[in-house]
């Protein structure tokens, strides 16, 4: 595959769109071009990520393993998507297998330069970042409703929660949120005009913070407590994840405009920081330090959010 | 902080799951793979019951304050006992000379003439200020039974308090309704000494036939200021297991193959594998049972509320 035709076909990524002519040009040079046969395997669940693959033609499946020698197929891609992104951003390993599920044709791109992709301040880096989340808040969609699936019907009718009554309080101590795993590596200024960026609320336990269905009032993020993240259908429901410290919720709806996927409903008294949507958008599209400790954020948040959502999926499966 | 691993169902020799596998329970002693800050250094302790033993309903009980991977001994006794219930525990302190390492601080803990054991992954934060005001709640014969300086045998003598017969084998049930009972007077008694913060109380109870572990903490999410077990603490106390037909080498791994109905089950702190494909994580706030019934296993998940 000439690396013309690479370039053309990079153009078409929606992940990759607005990057210039010379930028694509410089990544084609360092893609490899693949070809898989139906049924190979590219990749087993937990092994090390090496590098991401762009499909150009064909299709491929992410299946889940679970206990019991079961397997549950959760998504596919196709041409112009990406996979295995998850486990190089995190390092933690790949989420699932993934497998061809017809002959397809691929472009890998490996570690080094995809990370390359994302540092700097380049405004391309700051649009990668920014379209990483809304694939993520995508992926993290689909799976949640592969689990409301299994719960059957459908999510009560609710109205948007209003924050107003919350107390407001002073926000924490710079030294404790530099401790948490998901700050500790940022520059302390740009991680304190982050920090300085909402306002401090305190909530007591019960109480819901976010409604599924319903647009999403706010980013928040736990300083103190723990916010648990349900799908509720009558009266079953799926705890999707736990938001202790240093863990955000709610952030979903703000990135990709569509009502909340999940509701959160504060497990323990918690202190959050509040960024309401117009501060959120601010942020989110700003191009500076404390936008990149932002977006660093978010984007831990959400593989750390696809990771978990995969544990109920995994725990019903297995139960089947 | 430490590590704990409970084992019932199939014999299974005990070198498997506490030597050989690549994230075995010795082998989280000095490199536990969730705790990236703290290492379990004060001990080594387990029990195991044989029912081909002599006296089986009695475990077979070792503790020692050695490393566990300098262990002969216990590297040789693991390679001769296939108990059908394992619990053993590597325990973890903070680094400083206030902690005491001792053999009377070792898990599983058990009271003599008692047949239940218990062993604990977490820590109550200022126990020395509450501890006295447990003496109420527990039974003043297994009060004088306590030997050592840690929380976690007084949880012990706590939930012993709560069954009808302390010195008895409980159903499954009164032993779970026994811990949850526990958890709420520990929180009561938290709330009238002014305890707030968090405090990890994933503790496992074993009667040779049954299990009952929790994923629970008191508080979660708050920290004392300057707080040296913050790193440790922020992310809940981890806990997993794996169900299934018996726990075997397949593909030049372990793992628990399928078992339909389930025949053995593995509760630890974290996957002994690093593959943890065969693993399921608890989910936080709550509690397991697993009994050896005549169907097989019988397994159940229910929420703590504690």
């Amino acid at each position: 595959m000439p690396e013309a035709d690479i370039a053309a076909f990079l153009a078409t990524v929606p992940l990759l769109e607005g990057r210039d002519g010379p930028d694509l040009a410089e990544l084609a040079r360092v893609m490899r071009r693949r070809t898989v046969s139906a049924g190979d395997v590219l990749w087993h669940q937990g092994e090390e990520a090496r590098e991401v693959l762009f499909v150009v033609e064909g299709a491929l499946t992410a299946t889940l393993q679970v206990p019991g020698e079961r397997t549950v197929e959760i998504g596919r891609a196709g041409p112009g998507q990406i996979v295995g992104e998850i486990g190089l951003l995190d390092g933690r390993g790949h989420t699932m297998r993934v497998q061809a599920a017809e002959p397809t044709t691929l472009l890998a791109l490996g570690r080094l330069d995809f990370e390359a992709m994302l540092r700097g301040r380049h405004p391309a880096a700051f649009a990668l970042k920014r379209r990483l989340a809304a694939l993520f808040a995508t992926r993290l969609r689909v799976q949640l409703r592969h689990l409301a699936g299994t719960l059957g019907g459908d999510a009560a009718a609710a109205e948007a929660p209003a924050l107003a009554d919350l107390e407001l309080c002073r926000p924490p101590d710079s030294r404790y949120m530099r401790r948490m795993a998901t700050f500790h590596d940022f520059d302390p200024l740009a991680l304190w005009g982050f920090l300085t960026s909402g306002t401090y609320v305190r909530c007591p336990p019960g109480r819901t913070l976010v409604a599924e269905g319903t647009p999403s009032p706010a980013y928040f993020l736990t300083v103190n407590g723990a916010v648990e993240r349900v799908l509720v259908r009558g009266d079953r429901r799926i705890r999707v994840g736990l938001a202790g410290p240093g863990k955000a919720f709610g952030y979903e709806g703000l990135i990709d405009g569509l009502p909340s996927p999940l509701a959160a409903v504060a497990r323990e008294r918690s202190v959050l920081l509040v960024l309401q949507r117009e501060h959120f958008d601010e942020l989110f599209h700003r191009e500076d330090a404390v936008a990149r400790v932002f977006l660093e954020a978010i984007q831990r948040d959400l593989l750390a959010s696809l990771r978990h959502t995969l544990r109920p999926a995994a725990r019903l499966a297995a139960s089947v | 902080m430490c590590r704990i691993l409970a084992y019932l169902g199939e014999p299974l020799l005990a070198r498997r799951v506490l030597f050989d596998t690549d994230n075995s329970l010795v082998r989280q002693s000095y490199s536990p793979r969730m705790m990236n800050t703290f290492l379990n250094l004060a001990g080594f302790g387990m029990k195991a019951w044989d029912p081909t033993s002599l006296r089986p309903d009695e475990p077979f009980t070792y503790r020692a304050i050695t490393l566990p991977t300098f262990d002969r001994n216990l590297r040789s006794m693991a390679a001769k006992i296939a108990p059908t219930c394992l619990v053993a525990h590597v325990r973890g302190v903070t680094y400083s000379g206030e902690s005491v390492v001792a053999e009377t601080n070792l898990h599983p803990f058990q009271f003599p003439g008692t047949r239940v054991t218990l062993m604990h992954n977490g820590h109550l934060r200022r126990f020395a200020t509450m501890r006295y005001a447990l003496v109420e709640h527990v039974d003043p014969a297994l009060a004088q039974r306590i030997e050592g300086t840690t929380d976690s045998e007084w949880i012990y003598a706590l939930i012993l308090s709560q069954l009808a017969d302390p010195y008895g084998v409980p159903e499954t049930r009164e032993l779970a309704d026994a811990t949850a009972a526990a958890l709420r007077i520990l929180r009561r008694v938290r709330a009238d000494h002014g305890i707030d913060t968090s405090s990890p109380v994933n503790v496992c109870l074993s009667t040779g036939r049954a299990l009952v572990a929790t994923r629970f903490s008191f508080d979660y999410g708050w920290y004392p200021p300057e707080d040296e077990m913050l790193e440790t603490d922020l992310p809940f106390v981890s806990l997993w297991y794996a169900i299934g037909g018996e726990y075997a080498e397949q593909d030049g791994g372990w793992g628990m193959t399928a078992g339909d109905p389930p025949r053995a089950v593995l509760i630890a702190s974290e996957p002994l594998t690093t593959d943890s494909t065969s693993w399921l994580e608890v989910p936080e706030y709550s509690m397991l049972t697993a009994e050896l019934g005549p169907d097989g296993l019988e397994f159940e998940t229910r929420d703590l509320d504690a």
